[in-house]
């Protein structure tokens, strides 16, 4: 019913809308088709219009709500209804779930019956089956056993199985090998019996070589063996050889024998003649210095003789001289004591003599000096006048200077004082014052202290003069005191003062002269001393014996005997090399020589021993190119003799001699000549000349020289031979 | 030691006088070139670097001399002390090192210790070992090979020990002098010189 109201509401709705639009456009055309001209009423109309649009509108509003109203009015009544059928249905449902309800209940009754029933089974049932579990158990730990049993038993025979199969294939494998060995066997065997085959051989060969070795070492020692006698042989010969010139030494050295024994004895005795003219040369020897020293003494005698001699003389004429009674000495002494006596005596005198000078003297000097000191006395008292004077001078002129100055500066303050005002220049005045005054007083003072200085320097011009003066007193007094003493003494003091200065004198000199030589000496000491001189008797000098010194003198001469040593060696050493470079086949051949003459060479070096074996197997070539030449040429020269029947010689250059096999006497034989062309020529024999037919004939004539000589040949056969 | 005491005693004096000997004679055998220059090394001693041999037998005969010399030295009884150097060839002296020592007697009754400091002492060695490496300058040089030997003047009374015997003075013939300077511990004075073969007359 709704639903049928709810179509009819949609189609009055659609109805309505359909009308709408139609009315719509047709009241457009007829807008449009009233035309242009009034704008006025289309204004109009359009406005009518569009109230009338408006209106129209407001009245779709109106029936849109007026519908929609009513569908809502709808909706509620549907809602109503279907709440109301569902309210019905939940009623029923409730009515069948109440039904169920107590179904399910009578239900839950007879369930919870059978509830009971079935726990009571199932608590039956839990009893067997913990029993039946229990059993399970006991079966199941049986069955495990089993099982373990089994599992083991199958263990075991798995390993069994497994073993089975490797002893198996342990067995296979020894089998291959076997075989395989079995196999190498037979080959091996197979190349053991190779091995025995070739054994066999080599050592038949072996055996072979031993007896091939036995012979040659047989050999080698046969030939060692011949060798050494060879060596032996060389050896005699050369032995031989030295024997024989030895030998033919002997008779030389028999007679310088005999000489030598007949100088030995000529000697001898002219030794003992030596001998005892020795000791007649040692006498006379002996006897002359004695006799040059008997001369020597003799000459000194004489010469002491002739002093002696001439001693007295002189002694003797002593008295001749004096004029006094002297023959012999006795005169002489008694004189001389007399002349002593004397002298004595005259010397007392002197001394007495001399102390009264000496005490007038005195007295006189002490006048002297009392004269002297009056006298010095007057002179300071002069001085002191002059002084005082020369004070009062000064003091008159400082008292000028004074007057003058004060003069000046009064008229300088007058000056001052009238020239200028007061108030303006008083600090001037005052300050010019005070300088004024401060020159003043250090002239002042300058001039004091000049004037001190100038009092000491008379003073002391003064002193030094009064000294002076005494001074001069003193040599004026001395040299009276001299000249009254020279005047005073007798002649004999003066001669003593004169003796006495001379003896000064000479003493001086010879100080000084010593003073020189002391000096000398000194800087010859000191010399020596830096030399290295010493006193023997004080000093002595030591040295270590071992000392450095000692010890290189010693090396150096070791070392120099060493090098002297050396030089022999090698002279020796030269002289032999230089002999036996003369004989070195010598050397060559005999061994023993060799190491005789090599012990005195140096050690050999490498060099010299190579070249020594090269020149001894170049030598050894050499010697068997010789006997093998030689041989041959023996073995030639015999074929030629047989066949040709001429034995051929070189006699000399360029000269053959044959010789005939049937020559009647040795010396038959012809010469023969290669002359510078190469032709040979016939020389004259006395054989040649018994065959001067057969010469002509086939030289001259034929000249064929084969010819010739086997015509000789056949002419000397016919004649050996008897037909 | 005297170097940690303030004062020399007789022993101590002898100690350092025979060191300075030991020095001195290995600076002369060195600057003279007696023994090759390899042989030498090189030591410090008196605040200078002086030579000193390696050789075992030299060594050993300058400890020998140098001891016998230090108890001389007590004894106050040596007088010189003389380096010699031989010409081996010509067997000529050519050079004589002579060293004059004067011995203050009175240190041996007193036993006390003088004043002198050891570092003067030093000094004055060290100025007459530089002389002496200085004298090399004006010496003749030695061409040939060369030895030397070790003399002592000592008093006449004195007993000759084992390994030493009495030599002559080995004086130089035809010698020029120079004075060197000296060096006094108080005790001992040593006064230096040397002589040498004048070269015109060799």
């Amino acid at each position: 019913m709704d639903l049928e109201d709810d179509t009819t509401v949609l189609t009055t709705l659609k109805s309505f809308n359909s009308f709408i639009s139609r009315t719509d456009p047709p009241q457009r055309l007829s807008e449009h088709s009233a035309g242009p001209a009034n704008l006025q009423s289309q204004y109009k109309r359009s406005m009518e219009l569009l109230e009338a649009a408006d209106k129209v509108q407001s009245k779709n509003r109106y029936l849109q709500l007026d519908q929609q109203k009513k569908q809502m009015e709808l909706s509620h009544k549907r809602a109503r209804y279907e709440l109301e059928r569902a309210a019905s249905d939940s009623a029923r449902d409730l009515e069948h779930e109440v039904d169920r309800n107590q179904d399910l209940l009578g239900r839950i009754k007879k369930l919870e019956e059978r509830e009971t029933e079935a726990t009571k089974n199932l608590s039956e049932q839990v009893t067997v089956n913990r029993s039946l579990r229990k059993n399970l158990d006991g079966l199941n730990r049986k069955l495990e056993e089993r099982d373990t049993r089994l599992n083991t038993a199958n263990q075991t025979i798995i390993s069994v199985r497994d073993e089975i199969r490797e002893l198996k294939q342990k067995i296979q494998n020894q089998d291959s090998a076997v075989s395989s060995q079995t196999v190498e066997n037979q080959e091996l065997q197979e190349q053991l019996d190779l091995q025995r085959r070739k054994y066999q051989e080599v050592s038949q060969l072996c055996q072979s070589l031993q007896a091939a070795q036995t012979s040659c070492s047989e050999h080698i020692i046969k030939i060692k063996e011949l060798e050494r006698r060879l060596a032996l042989q060389e050896q005699d010969f050369a032995i031989v050889r030295n024997v024989k010139s030895e030998v033919a030494k002997v008779p030389d050295l028999e007679k310088d024998v005999k000489r030598l024994r007949e100088d030995n004895a000529f000697l001898r005795e002219s030794r003992e003649n030596c001998s005892l003219l020795k000791e007649e040369v040692e006498g006379l020897r002996r006897k002359l210095e004695r006799m040059e020293k008997a001369k020597e003494e003799l000459m000194n005698m004489e010469l002491e003789k002739e002093r002696l001699g001439e001693k007295l003389r002189a002694w003797e004429n002593i008295g001749q001289s004096t004029g006094l009674n002297i023959r012999k000495p006795e005169d002489l002494s008694r004189e001389v004591i007399q002349i002593q006596q004397i002298e004595i005596s005259l010397k007392e005198q002197n001394y007495t003599l001399n102390s009264r000078v000496r005490s007038a003297e005195r007295s006189q000097s002490e006048l002297r000096a009392e004269l002297s000191q009056q006298r010095s006395k007057t002179l300071e008292e002069q001085k002191k006048r002059e002084a005082q004077d020369a004070l009062v001078r000064r003091l008159q002129k400082r008292v000028l200077l004074l007057t003058k100055e004060r003069d000046g500066m009064r008229a300088i303050l007058e000056s001052y004082d009238s020239a200028l005002a007061p108030t303006e220049y008083s600090p001037q005045l005052s300050k010019r014052l005070r300088e004024a005054e401060e020159v003043l007083q250090r002239t002042q003072n300058h001039n004091t202290e000049m004037e001190s200085q100038l009092t000491k320097a008379q003073e002391e011009t003064g002193t030094l003069k009064l000294q002076l003066q005494t001074v001069e007193l003193e040599l004026e007094s001395l040299k009276k005191q001299q000249a009254s003493a020279a005047d005073s003494s007798s002649s004999g003091t003066k001669e003593e003062v004169s003796i006495l200065r001379q003896k000064i004198e000479d003493l001086e000199a010879e100080r000084q002269r010593l003073e020189q030589q002391n000096n000398v000496l000194e800087m010859r000491l000191e010399r020596h001393n830096l030399q290295g001189d010493y006193d023997p008797v004080k000093t002595r000098v030591l040295h270590f014996k071992m000392n450095p010194t000692a010890t290189a003198k010693q090396q150096r001469q070791q070392d120099v005997e060493a090098l002297r040593e050396e030089v022999t060696r090698l002279r020796e050493l030269v002289r032999s090399l230089q002999d036996g470079g003369a004989a070195v086949h010598l050397q060559d051949d005999s061994g023993a020589h060799a190491a005789a003459s090599r012990s005195l060479s140096l050690p050999p070096s490498k060099e010299v021993l190579d070249l020594r074996k090269q020149m001894e197997s170049s030598e050894l070539r050499n010697q068997r190119l010789k006997e093998v030449f030689q041989r041959k040429i023996q073995e030639f020269r015999t074929v030629c003799y047989v066949l040709t029947g001429y034995q051929i010689d070189i006699t000399t250059e360029n000269q053959y001699r044959l010789t005939s096999v049937y020559a009647e006497h040795m010396d038959d034989s012809l010469l023969f000549k290669k002359g510078s062309n190469g032709s040979m020529q016939l020389m004259e024999t006395e054989f040649s000349k018994t065959l001067g037919e057969m010469v002509a004939l086939h030289l001259h004539h034929q000249k064929s020289i084969p010819a010739f000589l086997s015509a000789v040949t056949l002419d000397l056969f016919s004649r050996q031979t008897t037909v | 030691m005297t170097s940690t005491l303030k004062g020399i005693t007789l022993n101590g004096s002898a100690e350092l006088v025979a060191e300075f000997f030991s020095f001195g004679i290995n600076s002369i055998l060195y600057q003279r070139g007696i023994y090759p220059p390899e042989t030498f090394t090189r030591v410090s001693h008196y605040d200078m670097s002086l030579h000193l041999t390696t050789d075992p037998k030299l060594k050993n005969y300058l400890t020998n001399v140098v001891s016998q010399l230090k108890e001389w030295l007590f004894e106050c009884t040596v007088q010189k002390f003389v380096l010699v150097i031989t010409c081996l060839q010509t067997n000529k002296v050519l050079e004589r090192w002579q060293f004059d020592i004067e011995c203050d007697k009175s240190a041996k009754e007193i036993s006390a210790p003088r004043e002198k400091s050891i570092k003067t002492i030093q000094d004055e060695i060290r100025s007459v070992i530089r002389q002496i490496t200085a004298t090399v300058t004006f010496l003749p040089l030695l061409e040939t090979p060369c030895a030397f030997d070790l003399l002592v003047y000592t008093d006449k009374d004195l007993m000759v020990p084992d390994k030493w015997e009495e030599s002559g003075p080995q004086i130089i013939d035809q010698s020029e002098e120079v004075r060197l300077r000296s060096f006094t511990t108080s005790i001992h004075k040593v006064n230096s010189m040397v002589a040498y073969k004048r070269t015109d007359s060799a």
